[in-house]
């Protein structure tokens, strides 16, 4: 059997330009920015981003010109503001988007993990609530409902070339486990086409056997692995390490700030090597503070209550 | 002691956790901190059965609001995992979402919100983050709460740029005919808290914050019907705001829903430095033994 191991450096030889990639995580939680940064080093260009909740994640590929199209239903720096690159590319007419509402856009995900060409999505009313309906005729239509009649609303199926996902580990043959937020990955990592797992540790089988409870997905869905410590970083990996803010808030003032700070944020990046970066953003014990702040944050009451 | 004076931030806080009853799920939605400390509020004082849902952890427990450690609180506290399809799928779309506030940018009185653009979809002077889950929220939820942290008629507008959601039908009775839950239309502003239960216009239905009926008239872009008689919203207790002050958010985070995008850059610098240090104390006391 062929490895599923893949150095992180490489991921440019399996994502290719033109491609349409979707991003695991949601809002500044456990997106694949390890693989985000690779993906900005490997030079990818006219990308088709898919996002349920994306953040700097997405905002970086834009501000790295790796983006022709973005479908999602959110795309935020939650307290740090708006992205300043989804602003700017769709303002300036520079970024072809599909925005859906979130649960279709899950649906429709679910839909491709299922192998069906669409499924009924009634949720929306009738008629229906959102603009984004009538917006998007080549993703929602009704369809005759056959048992009751009537009419239903159906999303189509949604299918990217390939996913990426961030896990908490996984042993070599892709068995994956989470712990903390992980979004809708395990959707992600249903549909067809190629699926990228990085981690923040490959080990041994024994342990994915002794904590089996905790595998979200499954190796045979699995194509390449990458080990990627600090993978999500800056967003958080619950339970290893928070959203690291001050790097948070550092991006949204460069990516604010126009085009001169920006591109020197994107050409760092560029230059360095992953364990450049890991050195650079968590030297002077700032990998300790980062794995506390999960623990102090504080539970009010009894969990018993 | 405390001091009882309460701000209008606190004043909505407490409004909106009112709402929240033992019954149902909420879930914590994108970044809505004034929402966030009244489910906290209320899970800490008159519903402490109520279920609540953040990130991929099930019934969580109250936690203090932070930048960056309230991720971690909500899965320590939590009884289980699950994926956001599996969530909606039991909550969202089978009638069990309770109360959630959602906070956009523009409401209209038809109760149609929108998150996606000022201006055109196609061509937008302004981009908006986009909806998530709240399309799905406003539709399916027993209440649907909107609040905003400004009140003018730029915000609570005669028609939105764009329907990013909506509610339909209206009335209880006709919700429930279509198989959805019965339940109000609440707004909840820096001036006022309006309600709608049918086709008819928003019912002004409290004041606070010294606003009077006729400011809230004239800073609405749609119809409110105002009553002869319109009471002040209930000023917080002084255990609602020992609790908001000292446990919930010591941190301030629901100052954000007031400020500017400047104002923002500032306080957050403080507020995160101040949770940074408070983690690197405790990393350097564990060192030390």
């Amino acid at each position: 059997m062929t490895t599923k191991l893949l150095p992180l450096e490489e991921l440019g030889s399996v994502v290719h330009d033109g491609q349409s990639v979707a991003l695991g995580g949601a809002w500044l939680c456990n997106h694949p920015m390890a693989a985000v940064r690779q993906l900005v080093r490997a030079g990818r260009k006219d990308l088709h981003l898919y996002s349920l909740i994306g953040s700097i994640d997405v905002d970086l590929l834009l501000a790295a010109g790796a983006v022709s199209h973005l479908t999602f239903s959110m795309v935020t720096l939650e307290a740090f503001g708006l992205a300043p690159n989804l602003r700017r590319q769709v303002e300036h007419g520079d970024l072809q988007i599909t925005e859906l509402t979130g649960l279709s856009m899950e649906v429709a995900l679910e839909a491709a993990g299922r192998n069906v060409p669409f499924l009924p999505y009634p949720a929306l009313g009738r008629p229906e609530t959102s603009d984004l309906v009538r917006a998007n005729p080549g993703i929602y239509t009704h369809v005759a409902d056959p048992f009751v009649g009537g009419e239903v609303l159906v999303v189509r199926a949604l299918r990217p070339d390939v996913t990426i996902v961030h896990a908490l580990r996984a042993d070599r043959d892709g068995n994956a486990q989470f712990d903390g937020t992980f979004g809708i990955d395990d959707v992600l990592a249903k549909v067809p086409g190629t699926v990228i797992v990085t981690c923040e540790e490959i080990v041994p089988r024994e342990v994915i056997v002794k904590t089996a409870h905790m595998t979200k997905v499954p190796g045979y869905l699995v194509d390449h692995l990458i080990e990627a410590p600090f993978g999500a970083h800056p967003t958080s990996h619950v339970p290893c390490y928070s959203l690291d803010a001050p790097e948070m808030l550092d991006y949204a003032q460069a990516a604010g700030a126009g085009e001169e700070a920006q591109a020197s944020y994107v050409e760092r990046i560029r230059r360095e090597t992953e364990e450049d970066y890991r050195t650079r953003v968590l030297s002077g014990g700032r990998d300790l503070v980062l794995a506390e702040l999960v623990r102090q944050g504080r539970i009010l009451g009894s969990i018993s209550a | 002691m405390t001091d009882v004076t309460s701000t209008i931030a606190e004043i909505m806080v407490c409004r909106i956790a009112s709402e929240m009853e033992e019954v149902g799920v909420t879930v914590l939605g994108s970044f809505t901190p004034l929402a966030y400390a009244s489910y906290m509020l209320a899970k800490r004082t008159h519903a402490p059965g109520a279920v609540m849902v953040g990130y991929n952890a099930l019934d969580i427990p109250a936690v203090e609001l932070s930048m960056m450690g309230s991720e971690g609180a909500a899965f320590r506290g939590s009884t289980g995992r699950w994926g956001f399809l599996t969530l909606v799928n039991t909550v969202h779309l089978a009638n069990r979402g309770n109360v959630e506030a959602v906070s956009s940018a523009q409401i209209d009185g038809d109760a149609s919100i929108n998150l996606s653009v000022i201006g055109d979809h196609a061509h937008p002077k302004i981009r908006l983050p986009g909806g998530v889950g709240a399309p799905e929220v406003v539709q399916n939820y027993r209440t649907m709460l909107a609040y905003f942290g400004r009140h003018d008629t730029r915000v609570l507008t005669r028609k939105v740029d764009f329907a990013t959601g909506g509610r339909f039908p209206i009335d209880a009775e006709s919700r429930e005919k279509a198989g959805l839950q019965g339940g109000p239309v609440k707004i909840i502003t820096p001036k006022c808290v309006l309600v709608k239960t049918s086709d008819a216009p928003f019912v002004l239905e409290s004041l606070h914050g010294g606003a009077t009926a006729d400011d809230v008239v004239t800073s609405t872009g749609f119809d409110v019907v105002v009553p002869t008689s319109v009471p002040e919203t209930v000023q917080p207790t002084a255990e609602q705001l020992n609790l908001l002050r000292n446990e919930i958010d010591p941190f301030g985070t629901i100052q954000f829903d007031f400020m500017s995008g400047k104002e923002r850059a500032t306080y957050l610098r403080t507020m995160i430095d101040r949770e940074w240090q408070r983690a690197a104390d405790a990393v350097e006391a564990r060192s030390r033994g």
